[in-house]
């Protein structure tokens, strides 16, 4: 837990790891240069990684403090600071990625006997000022645990090493993924796609999940563990679901179906949408930046769909699965991570593969990959 | 609950719980206290009845899954009981034979 200060992994560093100087010589490694176009992946055992998609290599790691997992990223709107739920869901550390410098942790546990971890669920003000996090905390006593109600903290991102939360609301159960509009409303993925007024802790429902109401539709299936900031600033989330012929509702001749809900970040405005047959699972999905008709999924293949016509367009064959997806900023390419260490390239026109970035250190697991611009 | 019988302890609460009519009281542990509230069904099967949805090769899929607690009966709780479960083999799919299985201690 002391060590607050974060040491660049580049060769350069690497030569004088051994002798004793400041952690502020260590401290370095290349700065990210203004306008560059960067992709941010976390791994065992406790690293973060920019990798430039200029030239689709390793641009610099930091080694972060304490325990790995999972690795849920969040990419301030500087472009400089990525925030990273680690430490066995249980503390939210932010990252100056110029110099690998801590400059921002939140112990998320606010008690001696109290143990609070937050199940992917934190997301970053568009103006960067504010940290969201649904917290789930349980108290340990003696003889026996009591889980206490869910919270919404509130943290300044300038509150430095120890950072306590400066509002805290009641917040529903369950809530996972989470992203804030331009507006400052915070949307969070639980049972329902909820809407957030940070400021007082009002939440309305945006978009009604578990609690659709779509005639001949079976409510939906949803995995939510990748809180993807794409470039288009869509907020989207897979569903998989059952429509029904007729009121019968026989599921031997029900289509099944992949859709996803969706809130533009920009404006506020929100969708539910089908847009295939399910013939197999994807666990992370994006709209493309460049055609907004066009949504990719990820599991064992990287699949492409045209919306409209609810037709699959394009399939890749992977190496290996991967979970979580992410485009660049012009809509060109497709990078997959998560699972092992290495990030797929794919052409998202021709989706022939392009390459992969192997990372050093081990599996990227659960985490969250970023696509930002500095 | 009239199709399942209670056979371990907590069953056996959690029928007493629903018998004296405080079931409200009982609360989903969010995979918070353990992973014991979970009971996706793991590698044997995938959404559509066979295996092909699952991941591949399994390894890819190993400490997403024993991270969150999403799978407990095939993997360690790497969450709150064993979190360095995977100390000696931080890359799954060339370490994965440093994995060892993992016992509770006695209680004293």
């Amino acid at each position: 837990m002391d060590k607050k200060r974060l040491t660049a992994l580049m060769p350069t560093a690497a030569l004088v790891l051994g002798s004793a100087i400041s952690t502020s010589v260590l401290a370095q490694g290349p700065a990210l240069v203004e306008g560059n176009e960067y992709m941010l992946v976390a791994n065992y055992p406790n690293s973060m990684h920019v990798i430039d998609l200029q030239t689709d290599t390793l641009y610099k790691s930091c080694e972060l403090p304490d325990a790995f997992g999972p690795g849920v990223t969040q990419m301030a709107p500087d472009g400089k600071t990525a925030y990273i739920l680690n430490n066995h869901y249980e503390d939210i550390y932010g990252v100056n990625l110029d110099n690998c410098e801590v400059t921002f942790h939140a112990s998320m546990s606010l008690q001696q006997n109290e143990r609070t971890k937050s199940i992917f669920s934190f997301a970053i003000s568009a103006d960067g000022d504010e940290i969201y996090a649904v917290q789930n905390p349980t108290m340990l006593y003696r003889d026996h645990y009591r889980v206490q109600p869910a919270r919404l903290a509130v943290y300044d991102t300038s509150a430095g090493l120890d950072a306590k939360p400066v509002r805290t609301f009641p917040s529903p159960r369950q809530v996972t993924v989470m992203q804030t509009g331009d507006d400052g409303t915070l949307y969070m993925a639980g049972a329902d796609i909820y809407k957030v007024d940070v400021n007082t802790g009002e939440v309305d429902v945006a978009i009604p999940s578990r609690n659709w109401d779509r005639p001949l539709y079976a409510p939906p299936d949803v995995l939510n563990a990748w809180p993807i900031q794409s470039p288009s600033k869509d907020f989207t989330i897979l569903y998989t679901t059952a429509k029904f012929q007729d009121e019968s509702y026989d599921l031997n001749t029900a289509d099944w179906i992949y859709g996803f809900m969706n809130v533009n970040l920009e404006t506020g405005e929100t969708e539910t949408t089908d847009f295939g047959p399910i013939t197999e699972i994807y666990f992370s999905g994006m709209r493309s930046p460049k055609d907004p008709n066009l949504v990719f999924g990820v599991l064992n293949r990287l699949a492409k769909y045209d919306i409209e016509k609810k037709e699959l367009v394009g399939a890749a064959e992977l190496d290996h699965s991967y979970y979580c997806i992410a485009m660049n900023h012009d809509g060109s390419k497709v990078y997959l991570g998560g699972t092992f260490n290495d990030v797929a390239i794919y052409d998202a026109d021709s989706m022939e593969k392009l390459g992969n970035i192997q990372l050093p250190g081990g599996d990227m697991a659960i985490s969250t990959s970023q696509v930002f611009m500095r | 609950m009239k199709h399942l019988k209670a056979i371990n302890n907590k069953a056996q609460l959690l029928s007493q719980a629903v018998a004296d009519d405080s079931v409200e009281e009982v609360v989903a542990m969010s995979s918070l206290a353990g992973c014991t509230a979970t009971t996706d069904p793991g590698w044997e099967i995938d959404a559509f009845g066979g295996v092909t949805s699952l991941c591949q090769p399994m390894e890819a899929d190993l400490y997403g899954c024993a991270d969150p607690c999403w799978w407990p009966a095939q993997v360690p709780d790497m969450m709150n009981t064993y979190p360095d479960w995977n100390k000696d083999a931080m890359n799954s799919k060339e370490d994965w034979r440093n994995l060892g299985t993992v016992f509770p201690k006695d209680k004293n």
